[in-house]
């Protein structure tokens, strides 16, 4: 198993490199450059004194090369627009993502794994039938929309949470007003995630409940309950361990939408930030980061495929 | 029978309980304690001269470092900041500015004039560092010390309206902090975490994507700040923005699109500001284009276009229909009995045809076999893509075809901006406000500058020329008038409309200039929250 990972990883280095040389190349075809020197006031010469500076005026290969050299060594460059350097952005937008991403995942989890058995043990009856409503609606209303009106119902109206921020400006570090703050944002994000958990969940166990050890346990006159924890439940797990990997990407990554609506600083806004104003560094120090992420995620996700099922054996 | 009701003894109590109470009330009349929040759209640089500081980062830079003037509350015009007085020379060639001799800078450091020389002779005149707005400064040859608390602003050409750019986001920036830097404009510890700055507020903290936190500054030389705080957050949606405002955990939102209006002016603790800039919307029509050389074809394709139902339609109503750059907001020099080409499509077509534009099969005009079809990129940003497609309809009545391809904002600046790469185009102007609209207008501009239009026209660099020497408030509405009247004629524009700028602030929030936020933000040491 070890030298699977070690395989693994160093797999894993070379999508990262093939990453950033397809998002280098990609962007720079793009038209428009750095808002810094791409806006409405600047002048010819205020511009063409900033592309020095930003050594945008060297050939593109050349640019990247000096990048490569440098992000080998751990240095990812300087942002253009903001002028700091790029680890430091994505290490402070990071911690802000993870705890987003934390929350957000156990609430899925939770709630996603429950519905799912819920459902896949009533098969057909009203509570089936209740969680497929509620996830239908949790798949096709979007974000944005359900983000301000949980804003509007929840800070508006009631009056009962903070309506943005990850935390109060000013307090220092305060573990409740952070959970405080992370209710809506997180509840969002898992009312809309849930969804494919609960649908895996169900079709997962039901699959299992159908098969021959599942009737035998039944003809030894096994209850209904004990059927779905100690029998089935371990052998439906492999498929939700699966999309269980695709939510903690895809909430690793940061959420553009749920950021910019609850006033978020995480990695989905610095990339959506960096993209619109083409900030080059930012942009491939955020496209390797998640790159790196996902290729982790991933190798998390089959490793924990052996665990929850034994007949899996990487040699 | 007495004059009195009351023995006199008695009134001199009541008199005296009345003053005592009064005296109470007014010393209570804010609260000390008031931390107020604002918002910003992204995160901000707190440079005024780094490039790329614009919008997300001009009012938190207007409230830390102050300038060599600012604007009046009452009508815009310069007035005492940073220097407490200014005179030019007879030929216009110099202006010499007398400073404060009291201005502490935030780390306890004096202010004098070496600030002032560095702030224009090391960064926005330094064309290696390409420092924001400096190309409204070219007419600035050099600034020379002339004693400690004097300098003197030398021109390579008259500049009238030197004491108005000077009080347009052209904050003073610490000599003995940044002098030392290799790139003033890029010390990330000044410009992302703690500047100097010499304004009643200074920087406490700063998160990026989270906020900056401002709190007094003890060394501010004006009095002293009313609010124990100001926090700007970052919040990039504007819908956001509106929760937030009637949540109450935001106390003013500028820059308000008027749709989302209705749930603000239902509540009654909030107050709904009509405001104005001098900003102008237009559709540029690229001069190298020989079409758009005759003026007869530009007043036609003006006058097709219905400029208030625009107005109407995308923004309102608030808005004023605009006859040349200048807004009605400059009151004193705002000339309105110019050419107004009014809505009229038949006056339009006759226009055409006088030009040689001739109905086609298809009803499209053609000229020589060649039919009137424009190309007219936009951008999908504010209202210039509803704006195009209502052009478009009011051009296609009079025989006009016009193309349209909306791009991303970014790519749109280096197309239609940069590249000039269009024929017709809707955008707006922001300026300061001034008359002075050289860097529009001006043949120098063409093609390299903000002349987007790249329109070359010598009697109107006379006219401009005119307006930079004009010192006098006479000799400057003389200049101005005559200036606008050709404008308007000339139209190296098609001048759409004047937005009004709609910000919502809390009404417990007072002191705040009313006039327009640059002008309010230069005031933030009146600033206070009514108990």
């Amino acid at each position: 198993m070890a030298s699977y990972t070690v395989n693994r990883l160093l797999q894993g280095v070379l999508v990262l490199f093939l990453i950033s040389l397809v998002t280098f190349f990609l962007i720079d075809l793009a038209p428009g450059g750095p808002s810094s020197l791409v806006n409405m006031e600047s002048t010819a010469a205020e511009r063409e004194a900033r592309l020095k500076q930003y050594g945008l005026d060297r050939p593109a290969p050349v640019r990247y090369v000096s990048w490569l050299l440098g992000a080998v060594r751990g240095d990812l460059g300087t942002s253009i627009n903001q002028g700091l350097p790029v680890a430091r952005l994505l290490a402070q937008r990071m911690g802000v993502t993870l705890q987003l991403a934390t929350y957000a995942l156990l609430l899925t989890t939770l709630f996603g794994v429950v519905l799912g058995v819920v459902a896949a043990m009533h098969h057909n009856r009203w509570p089936d039938h209740a969680v497929s409503i509620l996830s239908t609606i949790g798949m096709s209303v979007p974000n944005f929309w359900l983000g301000i009106v949980a804003i509007i119902l929840f800070a508006v109206t009631l009056g009962w949470l903070p309506a943005a921020g990850s935390g109060t400006v000013g307090r220092g570090f305060d573990l409740l007003d952070r959970l405080r703050h992370a209710v809506l944002p997180a509840g969002v994000l898992a009312f809309s995630l849930m969804p494919n958990v609960v649908r895996v969940t169900r079709s997962a166990l039901l699959e299992v409940l159908a098969s021959d050890f599942v009737r035998t346990a039944r003809a030894k006159g096994l209850r209904q309950r004990g059927i779905v924890w100690k029998h089935t439940f371990k052998n439906a797990l492999v498929p939700v361990i699966s999309i269980l990997g695709l939510v903690t990407t895809v909430l690793l990554s940061g959420s553009v939408v749920i950021e910019s609506v609850f006033g978020w600083a995480g990695l989905g806004r610095l990339a959506i930030d960096a993209a619109s104003g083409r900030d080059y560094p930012v942009i491939l120090g955020v496209t390797v980061l998640v790159g790196a992420l996902t290729v982790l995620v991933n190798l998390l996700v089959d490793l924990l495929y052996a665990v929850a099922d034994p007949r899996i054996r990487y040699g | 029978m007495s004059k009195h009701r009351f023995p006199r003894p008695f009134l001199t109590l009541l008199l005296a309980a009345a003053l005592a109470l009064f005296a109470a009330a007014s010393a209570q009349d804010h609260d000390p304690n008031a931390v107020i929040n604002l918002a910003t759209n992204a995160d901000p640089t707190m440079n005024p001269w780094a490039p790329g500081a614009v919008i997300e980062s001009n009012l938190i830079n207007t409230i830390l470092f102050e300038q060599l003037t600012r604007y009046s509350p009452t009508d815009l015009s310069p007035s005492p900041a940073l220097a407490e007085r200014w005179e030019a020379s007879e030929d216009a060639l110099a202006w010499t500015f007398y400073l404060r001799d009291d201005v502490l800078w935030s780390d306890g450091d004096p202010f004098d004039a070496d600030d002032v020389a560095f702030t224009f002779n090391d960064v926005v005149k330094n064309p290696e560092l390409g420092a924001q707005s400096a190309n409204q400064f070219a007419a600035v040859e050099r600034v020379e010390v002339v004693d400690q608390y004097t300098v003197r602003f030398v021109l390579n050409t008259p500049f009238s309206a030197l004491p108005y750019y000077l009080a347009s986001y052209a904050g003073i920036l610490p000599a003995h902090v940044l002098s030392d830097a290799e790139n003033p404009l890029t010390v990330a510890s000044f410009n992302k975490q703690q500047p100097v700055s010499t304004g009643p507020y200074k920087v406490a903290e700063y998160v990026s994507g989270s906020h900056v936190r401002m709190v007094p500054n003890e060394n501010y030389y004006g009095s002293a700040p009313k609010l124990a705080g100001i926090v700007f957050r970052i919040i990039p949606d504007t819908n956001t923005q509106v929760a937030q405002l009637l949540a109450g955990q935001l106390d003013l939102v500028g820059r308000l699109n008027p749709t989302a209006l209705a749930g603000v002016e239902r509540n009654p603790a909030l107050d709904v500001m009509r405001q104005s800039q001098n900003i102008f919307y237009f559709v540029a029509l690229n001069m190298d284009d020989e079409r758009f050389q005759d003026v007869r074809v530009r007043q036609a394709l003006l006058t097709a276009i219905d400029r208030q139902a625009l107005i109407d339609a995308l923004v309102q109503g608030y808005g004023q229909v605009a006859t040349g750059p200048i807004a009605p907001l400059l009151a004193a020099l705002h000339n309105p009995d110019v050419e107004q080409h009014a809505y009229d499509p038949e006056r339009a077509k006759a226009l055409l045809a006088e030009a040689g534009w001739t109905p086609g099969a298809d009803g499209v005009l053609q000229k020589d076999g060649q039919p009137f079809v424009i190309d007219m990129p936009t951008a999908s940003y504010a209202e210039l893509t509803p704006a195009s497609l209502l052009i478009q309809q009011f051009w296609a009545d009079v025989g006009v075809k016009a193309e349209l391809t909306t791009i991303e904002w970014n790519a749109y600046i280096q197309q239609v901006i940069l590249e000039r790469d269009y024929e017709a185009s809707v955008a707006w102007w922001s300026m300061p406000p001034t008359p002075d609209v050289t860097p529009y207008v001006s043949c120098s501009a063409a093609h390299t500058g903000n002349n987007i239009p790249n329109y070359c026209n010598e009697e109107l660099d006379e006219l401009l020329a005119a307006g930079r020497r004009a010192l006098t408030a006479e000799e400057q509405q003389d200049a101005y008038y005559a200036l606008q009247e050709l404008l308007a004629v000339e139209l190296p524009y098609l001048y759409l409309w004047h937005p009004d700028i709609i910000s919502v602030k809390r009404n417990t929030l007072q002191g705040m200039p009313e006039i327009n936020a640059a002008t309010a933000f230069q005031h933030s040491e009146e600033w206070y929250v009514a108990r």
